[in-house]
């Protein structure tokens, strides 16, 4: 039975001067908005990739160029069969995403047959198709490093932005044209691995252990870490909060002179970063330098360092022993179809390319618009450089062409900030899921990534979630762990998780990736198998937990908690309150 | 007519006819080279003569007559136990007794032992064929010993075939006890080490890449009763390798009982219990059979079958019972990996991946 959970808390006004035109973008099934009358026909869930909530430039350009055209674009091309792509609605800053059903018999039925002809094709092509991407991606990422804006007249900037968001637009056409025939090959897979008496389980450890740009840069991250302890920096790093561990630096002179310079030279190659997914609203590393301070910072609390090589390496030995362990236990018949499976997916690789692509696309593909954005703001005297991210972009184009800043619209932006603020404060109580709440969901997008299950959405409606104390999930990475949880809005706190704490979290995304070198445990609200956490749990051995649907409503900030990452459980061992009674006992 | 088939002797035309299902296609086993155990079967005209000439079949009619059309469970048990007792107690006549005693010591000199253990099978003509409602509705008695004891099991089976089930199911489809006589096989019960079941197919999926073993310690009745956990073995069939030999804890043991003269179900030694009961070479012999007898039919078959405390690595194994499968695959065997018909069975079925 459907449960409506009613959303008219959310359909009034939105951020302040906002017109309906402001959304007027092209889209492919359903086009993006704050939320209206008439949606409670339709399910939504609150989408973990945006915890901070989203400003309007953010907001309106990732829901109608992200998920409007990018998902809904890519699944009539594949096509998908019974869905059509993902819309999405806002509530105040926060967005919530919407799979958008086919329901013709006749229409699912003509894009299957288009599916029976594009995904050989694809699968055949894989390699070119995405290398071809991701070389069209990267070239134009190259074209926007080579311009100096500051040397941009003010009149171009508006080419520059419109470039700006063209470059993202494309990003997505070719990352969900990439990402779905790959998830239905991996599922396809998955499912006859099944049906063949395979543990499911380890599925995701037969395409386990492959090198991505993630890791690469996380472990050049870790590398500045041992530098700076071989440079006698620890002790800095352990008196200094991260947003003043530059100066702090300075100060100390000496070695760490020479160990800044190495850390700029690592920020300049990989830097331009977000810790966000496509969010124009986050700085890079290189704007911002704190959370690379502060991934240092906590991994230099860790008494023995992660060694990235033995790690790979034992994730190498793990695939091909399970590997060997499922085949032995096929029929040659079997085994044929398991190699197959195998090696299409080898060659496709899904949990591999659903980490490495953050490097190419996700991470910083909105930096070339938010530096333009940020260089117009200078030009057009105002107070702050992410001013401009606070406009919509009829608005933005007008600043770009000419129109003056100053007056109405940076009223407007100081009303909005507060807004943004105000919306920002009330994420931990936003509901997880709003609208006509089904009791299981059948977009693979939804269940494989966000993690949307029945049992996760029995869990989110469960009006006594804060009390509960067994929690149960996605068994996404094996192994158990005890420790302290460290609830997190978003990776901007990562600084706060201390080795061995156990991270929670609405989701990962791969800037999260540098929490796995340190934390002993993941549980999130999201995420199903071949979610960012899932991937990288098992990458890096850290028993993790996914789709619990309620974690961070049940747990709380410095609760003792297990996670049991090889049957999906996870249980409040002690309550902060008591662990603090506990410390004031004589 | 004779009154005893010899399961070595009998033609294969009029196996089935005389001996009933289960012992006419023992006999057809042998015939094709399969090894089975020594036995004869009583036959159905031996019954058929027995119900007339003793007056059995007016005292079954008169007490059917007194049961409506549509009985009561309690009726029906109270009329099953009224017959039942009719046959235990008519003797059988001296000329009929003496051709089975005379089988039984023939027998006890084929097995080379002085009052040989059997087992006294019901094969009914209607069991186990097109209407499978009638599997294991008849008795079975396990080591049973001497003659005496023999000719009384010979009639508790006769009466089998009016067990409550059996006579419940003949009256609900209208369907006469006189069409559908039986014969009782007397084989040899063999000393076993170790038995179990075979299929030549997966018995729920109907793969039939697979040949499927279920197995425990000493007889098999503990399993085909499902009241012992059996090891479980699956082997590949294209090249006999073991894909997968699940240890079970087996608590319950079907054992011969010397005092009582019977196989009975006891209590696992704990010592046994959790023991590996096949290595690779029987697990073999028992593939080797299994498929030799689903190739001999042309169609999937299961089979009990028997290790003798006798046998030694290389020989045979004995079959004491085989049956067609039921079970038909869902889908035909897969043979390569393809993605569009997994996306479309997996991904875009609306059903759930399996396995999560």
């Amino acid at each position: 039975m459907a449960n409506v959970v009613p959303l008219d808390a959310y359909t009034g006004e939105w951020y302040p001067g906002y017109k309906p035109e402001h959304f007027d973008f092209p889209y492919v099934v359903d086009a993006p908005s704050p939320f209206r009358p008439g949606d409670e026909n339709a399910f939504w869930f609150l989408d973990f990739h945006w915890s901070r909530g989203l400003t309007p430039l953010a907001a309106t350009l990732w829901s109608a160029d992200g998920y409007c055209a990018g998902t809904q674009g890519a699944s009539e091309s594949l096509p998908l069969p019974p869905g059509r792509g993902v819309t999405c609605r806002f509530a105040g800053t926060h967005l919530y995403g919407s799979p958008i059903p086919e329901e013709d018999p006749r229409e699912i039925g003509a894009r299957a047959n288009r599916l029976g002809t594009n995904l050989p094709h694809f699968l055949q092509n894989y390699r070119s198709i995405w290398e071809s991407g991701r070389d069209e991606l990267e070239a134009t990422w190259d074209y926007f490093q080579g311009i100096d804006l500051t040397t941009v007249p003010t009149a171009e900037l508006g080419t520059l932005i419109r470039q700006g968001r063209r470059y993202h637009k494309r990003a997505m056409e070719i990352h969900f044209g990439v990402m779905y025939p790959m998830l239905v090959n991996f599922l396809g897979f998955y499912g006859s691995c099944a049906e063949m008496g395979i543990d499911t389980s380890l599925v995701g450890k037969f395409l386990q252990g492959e090198e991505t740009k993630i890791m690469e840069l996380d472990r050049e991250l870790y590398a500045l870490a041992i530098k700076a302890r071989q440079a006698g920096l620890s002790q800095v790093f352990a008196d200094n909060e991260p947003q003043n561990l530059r100066a702090a630096l300075t100060t100390h002179g000496g070695s760490a002179a020479q160990w800044l310079t190495d850390f700029d030279d690592w920020l300049r190659v990989w830097g331009h970063r977000t810790d966000a997914t496509c969010d124009v609203g986050v700085p890079s590393w290189i704007e911002d330098n704190t959370n690379a301070f502060g991934n240092i910072k906590t991994f230099l609390l860790k008494e023995t360092d992660h060694d990235f090589e033995a790690a790979a390496r034992h994730a190498l030995e793990e695939r091909d022993a399970a590997i060997d362990a499922a085949r032995s236990g096929l029929t040659r018949e079997e085994q044929a179809v398991f190699d197959g499976g195998l090696a299409a997916n080898q060659a496709a690789n899904f949990p591999w390319w659903q980490d490495d692509h953050n490097y190419y696309i996700d991470l910083k593909v909105m930096l070339p618009l938010r530096q333009a954005c940020q260089e117009l703001a200078t030009r057009v005297g105002a107070d702050h450089r992410d001013d401009m991210l606070y406009l919509f972009w009829p608005e933005l184009l007008q600043v770009a062409d000419g129109k003056p800043y100053a007056g109405e619209l940076s009223g407007l932006v100081r009303d909005r900030r507060q807004y943004f603020d105000h919306w920002h404060g009330l994420r931990g109580q936003m509901p997880k899921v709003l609208g006509t709440v089904p009791d299981s969901v059948e977009d693979p997008v939804l269940i494989e990534i966000f993690g949307i299950n029945p049992g996760s959405l029995r869990a989110v409606q469960n009006p006594d979630a804060a009390n509960e104390t067994t929690l149960t999930g996605v068994a996404a990475a094996r192994g158990t762990a005890t420790g302290v949880a460290r609830v997190l809005q978003s990776s901007d706190e990562l600084h706060r998780v201390a080795p061995g704490e156990i991270l929670v979290c609405e989701s990962t995304s791969p800037n999260w990736t540098p929490a796995f070198g340190k934390i002993a445990g993941a549980v999130c609200d999201g995420g199903g198998m071949l979610s960012h956490a899932a991937i990288v749990g098992r990458e890096y051995g850290v028993p993790t937990v996914t789709a619990v649907g309620i974690a961070t409503v049940a747990i709380n900030d410095g609760d003792k908690i297990e996670v049991d990452g090889t049957n999906g459980k996870v249980t409040i061992l002690k309550r902060a309150a008591e662990l603090a009674g506990d410390a004031g006992q004589p | 007519m004779s009154s005893v088939v010899w399961v070595d002797a009998v033609e294969p035309d009029e196996a089935v006819a005389a001996a009933g299902s289960k012992i006419g296609r023992l006999a057809d086993l042998h015939r094709a080279g399969v090894e089975v155990p020594q036995g004869f079967a009583v036959t159905v005209d031996a019954y058929r003569r027995h119900c007339t000439d003793a007056g059995l079949d007016a005292r079954i009619d008169a007490v059917l007559a007194a049961v409506g059309a549509e009985p009561s469970e309690a009726e029906v048990e109270t009329a099953s136990a009224a017959i039942r007792e009719l046959f235990v107690a008519t003797p059988m006549s001296e000329a009929l007794a003496a051709e089975i005693v005379d089988a039984y010591e023939e027998l006890c000199v084929r097995c080379v032992d002085v009052n040989v253990p059997t087992a006294v099978r019901s094969s009914a003509t209607g069991e186990d064929a097109a209407d499978a409602s009638f599997a294991g509705i008849f008795d079975t008695y396990l080591g049973v010993s001497g003659a005496p004891r023999v000719l009384d099991a010979i009639r508790a089976c006769w009466g089998s075939l009016f067990t409550g089930r059996a006579l419940a199911y003949r009256l609900r489809k209208g369907i006469s006890h006189h069409d559908m006589p039986i014969a009782v096989g007397v084989i040899e019960l063999i000393h076993a080490r170790a038995s179990g079941v075979a299929f030549s197919v997966h018995p729920v999926t109907g793969k039939p890449d697979r040949v499927v073993i279920e197995t425990s310690w000493g007889w098999g009745e503990a399993i085909v009763q499902g009241v012992v956990d059996p090891d479980h073995i699956e082997v590949g069939k294209a090249d006999g390798r073991v894909l997968r030999y699940d240890v079970a804890h087996k608590a319950i043991v079907s054992a011969f009982d010397f005092a009582d003269g019977r196989v009975t179900e006891v209590e696992m030694p704990a010592r046994l219990a959790d023991r590996k009961v096949l290595d690779d070479e029987q697990v073999g012999a028992v593939v080797a059979a299994v498929t030799a007898i689903e190739e001999h039919y042309g169609y999937p078959v299961d089979v009990e079958w028997v290790i003798s405390r006798h046998r030694r690595a290389g020989d045979g194994i004995c079959i004491v019972q085989s049956r067609p499968v039921t079970v038909t695959a869902e889908e035909p065997t897969v043979v390569a990996y393809d993605p569009v018909a997994l996306a479309q069975k997996y991904v875009f079925s609306g059903k759930p991946v399996p396995g999560r």
